[in-house]
C-alpha cells in the first residue's frame, strides 16, 4: 500500500467518524441508526486486506472513542477485529480464484472466476459485520459491567443492517474510487517497516 | 499486528475504565476532543440545511392538526398566567414576611452558557450527547442542560471545551419532579418510545392527563437538587394504575425534542456558592 493511498484511506475514515457522530448517529429509524464509518471500514478492509482493516479499525474507533468522550479503547477494539476479519474475508475470496471457498471466514466464497472480488461480497461484509458488530459492542459492554441492553440491540439489528446495506452501494463505490483494488500479490502480510 | 493493536486498545480501555474523570488519558483525550470540535462543527454545519428541509417539511405535515389544539391552550394559559402573576406577588409578600429561604431559582440564579451538539453517540447503549462547552465555559459535572422548551440532561462528564450530556431518555437518569398543579412529586425516568414515566407517585396521589411536570428543585438546602425548581420537563399523556402496583403509572411526552437537539444551554450558577 502506497502512501497516497495511506493517505486516502485515512482521510476517508476520518470523514466517516466525524460524519457518524455528527449526523449519522442523530438519524433514527425503527430504532436503528445506520454506520457510515463501519460501512467504509469494510469497504477499506475489503480492497487493502487483514493489516490496513486491522490499523484503520483502530484509529477510526480512536476517533469515535475521542469525539464522543467515551471509553477510550472500546469502539477501536470491536473495529481493529472487525477490519481484520473483513479484511481477511478480501484476501481469501476475491484473490483466491480456484481455491475453495471454504478458506473465506464468512463460509462462503465471494469469487468470481476473474479472481475479483463479487458483487455481492461488501453487501454480505456488511450485513455480517454490522451484525457481529452489535454483539461484539454488546459482549464488551457486558464485559466492563456497564448497561448492555440485549433486547434493545436486537430490536435495532434489523433496521441498522437495511440502513447498512443501502449505504453499501455508494460507500463502497466511493471507496473504490478512492483505493484502487489491488492483486493477492500486492496485499500487505506484514508490517514494513520504513527506512 | 492483530494482537499488538488489540492489546493497545485493552490497555487503553483499562486505563480509562480505571481513571475515567482524571488522569493523563483523560487528558489528552479532552485535547483530543478539542482538536476535533472544528471538524464537528464543520460536518454539523454542512448537515444543517437537510436536517432543516426535513423538519421543516415534517413541522408542516404536523402543523394543521396542531393549530387548533395549540389556540385552546393559548386561551387556557391566558387565564391561567393571570392568575399566576397574582399568586407569583402574594407569594413573594408571603415568603418576605416569613424569611423563607430556597434553593436558586431557574432561570433568575443561573446564566446560560449556549452550546452547540456535536455529536450524537446515543444509541441501544446510552442516550448521550456531546456539546461544544466545558470547563473552560464554566460547566461542572452535574450542570443542568435545557433546550428552548425543557429540561434536556445533565452533563455527567466534561472536558476542556467539551461535555457529555446525559439525556432524560436515557435509562441511568432520573430527576426529581412534580406536577405543577396538584404538587405531586416523584421522579422523571425513561419510558418507551423516547416517552418518560413519573415514576414513585402513590396511588393515593392525584395527577391528571394534560398537566405539566417541572423539576422538584431543593426542598432542604442541606440537601441540594442537582436541578433548580421550575425547568419544565414534560406533560402527562396518560395516568394508569392497576391492583397488585403501589404507584400510579404517569407518562410524561418531553417538551424538549430530544431526537433533533441543534443547540443547547448548559444552567451555570451565577453565583458559585449557590450551588442547585
Amino acid at each position: 500500500m502506497s502512501i497516497a493511498d495511506g493517505l486516502k484511506a485515512a482521510a476517508l475514515l476520518f470523514v466517516a467518524a466525524i460524519a457518524q457522530v455528527s449526523i449519522f448517529s442523530q438519524v433514527h429509524v425503527f430504532g436503528g441508526v445506520p454506520q457510515v464509518l463501519l460501512v467504509t471500514l469494510v469497504g477499506v478492509a475489503l480492497l487493502r486486506g487483514t493489516i490496513v482493516g486491522a490499523v484503520a479499525g483502530f484509529f477510526a474507533g480512536l476517533v469515535i472513542d475521542t469525539a464522543t468522550l467515551g471509553q477510550l479503547g472500546l469502539t477501536s477494539l470491536v473495529l481493529t477485529v472487525a477490519g481484520y476479519w473483513i479484511g481477511r474475508y478480501g484476501e481469501t475470496t476475491g484473490r483466491a480464484a480456484g481455491r475453495p471457498s471454504g478458506h473465506s471466514p464468512l463460509g462462503v466464497g465471494a469469487a468470481s472466476p476473474s479472481g475479483r472480488l463479487g458483487r455481492h461480497a461488501p453487501f454480505l461484509s456488511v450485513a455480517v459485520v454490522t451484525i457481529l458488530y452489535a454483539f461484539g459492542a454488546l459482549l464488551v459492554h457486558f464485559m466492563l459491567g456497564e448497561r448492555a441492553p440485549g433486547g434493545a440491540v436486537l430490536e435495532s439489528l434489523v433496521p441498522t443492517t437495511v440502513m447498512n446495506l443501502v449505504l453499501t452501494a455508494p460507500v463502497y463505490a466511493l471507496v473504490r474510487l478512492l483505493l484502487r483494488p489491488l492483486e493477492r500479490a500486492d496485499f500487505a502480510t506484514e508490517v514494513q517497516l520504513l527506512g | 499486528m492483530l494482537a499488538v493493536l488489540v492489546l493497545v486498545a485493552l490497555g487503553l480501555l483499562t486505563i480509562s475504565f480505571r481513571s475515567p474523570t482524571s488522569g493523563v488519558l483523560h487528558d489528552a483525550q479532552s485535547y483530543g476532543a478539542s482538536a476535533l470540535r472544528p471538524f464537528q462543527v464543520a460536518a454539523v454545519r454542512v448537515a444543517r440545511p437537510f436536517r432543516d428541509a426535513y423538519n421543516y417539511f415534517d413541522s408542516l405535515a404536523r402543523a394543521k392538526s396542531q393549530n387548533e389544539k395549540l389556540r385552546q391552550m393559548v386561551r387556557d394559559y391566558r387565564a391561567q398566567a393571570l392568575l399566576n402573576a397574582a399568586a407569583v406577588q402574594q407569594n413573594n409578600e408571603l415568603q418576605r414576611l416569613l424569611r423563607f429561604e430556597t434553593g436558586p431559582r431557574y432561570p433568575q440564579d443561573f446564566r446560560p452558557v449556549n452550546a452547540a451538539v456535536l455529536a450524537f453517540p446515543s444509541g441501544a447503549f446510552g442516550q448521550q450527547i456531546v456539546i461544544d462547552a466545558g470547563t473552560s465555559s464554566g460547566v461542572h459535572l452535574n450542570t443542568p442542560v435545557v433546550s428552548a422548551d425543557g429540561l434536556v440532561g445533565k452533563v455527567t462528564q466534561v472536558g476542556r471545551s467539551t461535555s457529555v450530556v446525559t439525556l432524560l431518555t436515557d435509562p441511568d437518569s432520573a430527576v426529581p419532579a412534580r406536577d405543577l398543579k396538584t404538587r405531586v412529586s416523584g421522579l422523571i425516568r425513561h419510558g418507551q418510545n423516547g416517552t418518560l414515566i413519573l415514576d414513585r407517585v402513590p396511588k393515593d396521589q392525584v395527577v391528571d392527563k394534560g398537566d405539566w411536570i417541572i423539576t422538584r428543585g431543593t426542598v432542604d438546602r442541606r440537601y441540594p437538587d442537582e436541578y433548580p425548581y421550575g425547568i419544565p420537563i414534560g406533560r402527562v399523556v396518560a395516568v394508569g394504575t392497576s391492583d397488585i402496583a403501589s404507584f400510579l403509572t404517569v407518562q410524561v411526552q418531553p417538551l424538549a425534542n430530544i431526537d433533533s437537539l441543534d443547540a443547547v444551554a448548559a444552567l451555570v450558577p451565577k453565583h458559585p456558592r449557590a450551588k442547585p
